[in-house]
């Protein structure tokens, strides 16, 4: 699987070294120094993926993100030295797909670049059925089974799946769940979601310190599991 | 001088001459009975203006002279029955008691005035005090208005701080003295003096350096000497009054060091945190770009020779190692910096399920067993510094469990905390050592960074918990405690149920 990617970083060490590790693995590269070029390009040339920096000089990461997000479908993937967890939050909650944190390997970045490609091809081709290992949750007829054994829940709990199960593989923050799931309203209480997750996870007969459905991303949110 | 004090004994005498004088005026133009009253009414306004002296003096003129002029046989001194004698003892006593009387009055009033004095001194010292902004000038204020006082010969206050050389105002006071005032700060001991019903107690001293006393206070001593004529009541008084003043500057000196210490620190804090912020991304930025830049080159596509991808790959590694460093380095330095807690009620296995989520690459190959259960009550803590908790904890475990070894993760409800630990099957830790394990740069590892285990302590102690190490039968083991959350679970996981 190859794809357009533009890299959106202020260091030209950091774009001449994307755009030679990122060429050897059949992706098609180009790089620009700002939000601004960034918007620019996403309109012109439509890339897949866009890497983009949060920390930006003139126009920062997360303006070019809300800027960029309504002009193109691609997924981004967003990169900063900075592991804030607000940040990453404020990332994903502006429409991001994934973080990466600074510094990473090619090979990390490149397994990140594979998965979001990959949950656009499934999104695009409206699966109706989504699975996680074991569990299936069909959208259509709103079942849920681990191992083909039908798996009860009740409406807020199978909200929040059917939530996660959409977006599978990328990192929900409680925020976007609460709004999600209980409406504007609940926002603030993470607490709701934890405790829900809990219920959700005691009927898959998922174990928290060791889950196969949904992971907490720590100080993020939850993510369904793809791998 | 002695005209001055015989001036009221003349004043008596001419008095009396001139009443005489006067009631043998009136006698001339008819008689008039009782007029002696006049002399009654002198020797009472002797005895209250005067004193008891002038007042007897002007009481025998007065006597003597009437006897002379009005009593019969006139032109004589003669006392003649017990009527006359009764009338000298009548002025007598008239002037002994109103004497005493004015005597005592006067007493009393001059008490009142210097006390009215001493209050109007002491108020306007304290104003002045209150407007002087520096402590020790208000402090040389208190000292100089007491060596101002008779019998005052020395008064010193030292103020007394630590790690800060003592302040004293007033007196020099030699070093044996000052030796002394530290002694008696530092035991809380008066010597030779005390205060007592708000006045000072001077007490009898022998030896060398007698007759200097100490007196401590909240954050220092007053130093006193007396010498001759010795102070009054009042001045006594003054002296604990001038004492307890310097006792408030003091105490005011040292809340206002504290402020300003306070205030010191919180300035250094945010400065800090911005520092630690702009430093992280700056050393960061450089190491991502080698990282970015040394990886791109290792695929097998990149066509190099296998021995240079070797080469760029040990390069990565420690390029890895170095940001490692760095992230803990700044994470340690936050920790000192005492960042805030975001403290909220969390599921301790979820905290684990996301950290080894992390983690994934590093256990994969790992046997990792989990005796973590999800009933256990929500801990109070800040995800994302119990996360590098357990993040630290299991890494070290992975970095010395054997390679088929297991590493065991577990938690228990305890009496108001939870107990959790992470044990692997490495080498026992040299008992000499398991103290020391958590001291910043402390490693057994030539490559370490010494700093993973002591991040782990702060993480465990900023939550109020403990962290200690401890050889198993099987391997080390890390166990900790985290405080629960007091608000329980809605409904929820509550059964303290413990497993492992």
């Amino acid at each position: 699987m190859s794809g357009r990617v533009l890299v959106v970083d202020d260091e030209v060490e950091m774009q001449r070294a994307l755009r030679t590790g990122l060429g050897y693995h059949d992706f098609d590269v180009r790089a620009v120094g700002s939000g601004e070029a960034a918007i620019r390009e996403a309109a012109g040339w439509r890339p897949d993926v866009i890497l983009l920096d949060l920390g930006l000089p003139g126009m920062d990461g997360l303006a070019a993100l809300r800027a960029l997000r309504p002009h193109t479908r691609a997924a981004v993937i967003v990169v900063s030295v900075m592991p804030g967890e607000r940040d990453k939050v404020q990332a994903l909650d502006a429409g991001a797909d994934d973080y990466v944190v600074k510094p990473f390997g090619t090979e990390e970045l490149v397994a990140r670049i594979r998965a979001v490609l990959r949950r656009q091809a499934d999104v695009t081709a409206g699966e109706p059925v989504i699975r996680s290992g074991e569990l299936e949750i069909d959208l259509a007829r709103r079942h849920v089974a681990v191992g083909g054994r039908t798996v009860r829940l009740t409406p807020t709990e199978y909200e929040l799946l059917r939530y996660l199960a959409l977006h599978a593989g990328k990192p929900v923050s409680h925020t976007t769940l609460l709004r999600q799931v209980w409406g504007d309203y609940a926002v603030g209480d993470k607490y709701n979601t934890r405790y829900v997750v809990a219920q959700i996870r005691k009927k898959l007969g998922d174990d928290p310190a060791n889950p196969s459905y949904v992971v907490n991303e720590p100080g993020v949110g939850y993510r369904l599991r793809t791998d | 001088m002695t005209t001055r004090r015989l001036a009221p004994y003349a004043i008596a005498i001419t008095g009396a001459i001139a009443i005489t004088g006067a009631i043998w005026l009136v006698n001339d133009i008819g008689s008039v009975s009782g007029l002696s009253a006049f002399y009654i009414l002198f020797v009472l306004w002797l005895g209250a203006r005067w004193g008891r002296g002038p007042a007897v003096v002007g009481s025998v003129a007065a006597f003597l002279l009437y006897d002379f002029y009005f009593v019969p046989p006139v032109g004589t001194f003669t006392v003649r029955g017990p009527a006359e004698l009764l009338e000298l003892v009548v002025l007598l006593a008239v002037a002994l008691v109103t004497s005493q009387l004015a005597a005592s009055w006067r007493r009393a009033q001059a008490s009142a005035e210097a006390i009215a004095s001493d209050s109007r001194a002491l108020y306007e010292l304290a104003t002045a005090m209150l407007r002087t902004q520096e402590a020790a000038a208000a402090l040389t204020m208190v000292c100089d208005s007491a060596l101002r006082m008779r019998g005052v010969e020395r008064f010193a206050v030292v103020a007394i701080s630590s790690g800060q050389a003592p302040l004293v105002a007033g007196s020099i006071l030699a070093e044996d003295e000052l030796n002394q005032a530290r002694w008696s700060y530092e035991r809380g001991q008066q010597v030779g003096l005390s205060v007592k019903d708000g006045t000072l107690v001077p007490m009898k001293m022998h030896g060398p350096g007698s007759g200097v006393g100490y007196f401590p206070l909240v954050g220092g001593v007053a130093v006193l000497k007396l010498g001759e004529p010795r102070p009054e009541a009042s001045d006594l008084r003054m002296l604990a009054a001038l004492i307890g003043l310097a006792d408030l500057l003091l105490d005011r000196r040292r809340a206002s060091v504290e402020a300003e210490r306070a205030r010191g620190l919180q300035a250094s804090d945010s400065l800090k945190a911005a520092i630690l912020s702009s430093l992280s991304h700056e050393l960061k930025s450089p190491i991502a770009a080698l990282r970015a830049g040394l990886t791109a080159l290792t695929t097998p596509r990149a066509g190099l020779q296998e021995e240079h991808r070797e080469l760029l790959t040990d390069m990565d590694r420690q390029a890895a190692r170095l940001d490692r460093m760095v992230g803990e380095l700044l994470a340690l330095s936050r920790l000192e910096a005492g960042v805030d807690l975001t403290r909220e009620p969390h599921s301790f296995a979820d905290v684990v399920g996301g950290t080894l989520g992390q983690l994934r690459a590093e256990v994969k190959d790992r046997k990792v067993v989990l005796h973590v259960s999800d009933d256990l009550p929500l801990v109070d803590v800040d995800e994302m510094q119990v996360g590098r908790l357990i993040f630290n904890l299991v890494e070290n475990a992975v970095e010395w469990a054997p390679a088929d070894g297991a590493i065991e993760i577990g938690a228990r409800a305890m009496d108001g905390s939870l107990e959790a630990w992470v044990e692997n099957d490495g080498p026992a830790i040299p008992p000499t050592d398991l103290e020391n394990v958590f001291d910043t740069f402390w490693t057994r590892r030539t490559a370490g960074t010494g700093l993973g285990l002591a991040i782990c302590k702060r993480v465990v102690e900023a939550h109020g918990g403990t962290i200690r190490a401890e050889n198993r039968r099987r391997g080390p083991r890390f166990t900790f405690t985290l405080p629960f959350a007091a608000v329980p679970a809605a409904g929820g996981a509550q059964g303290a149920q413990t497993k492992g």
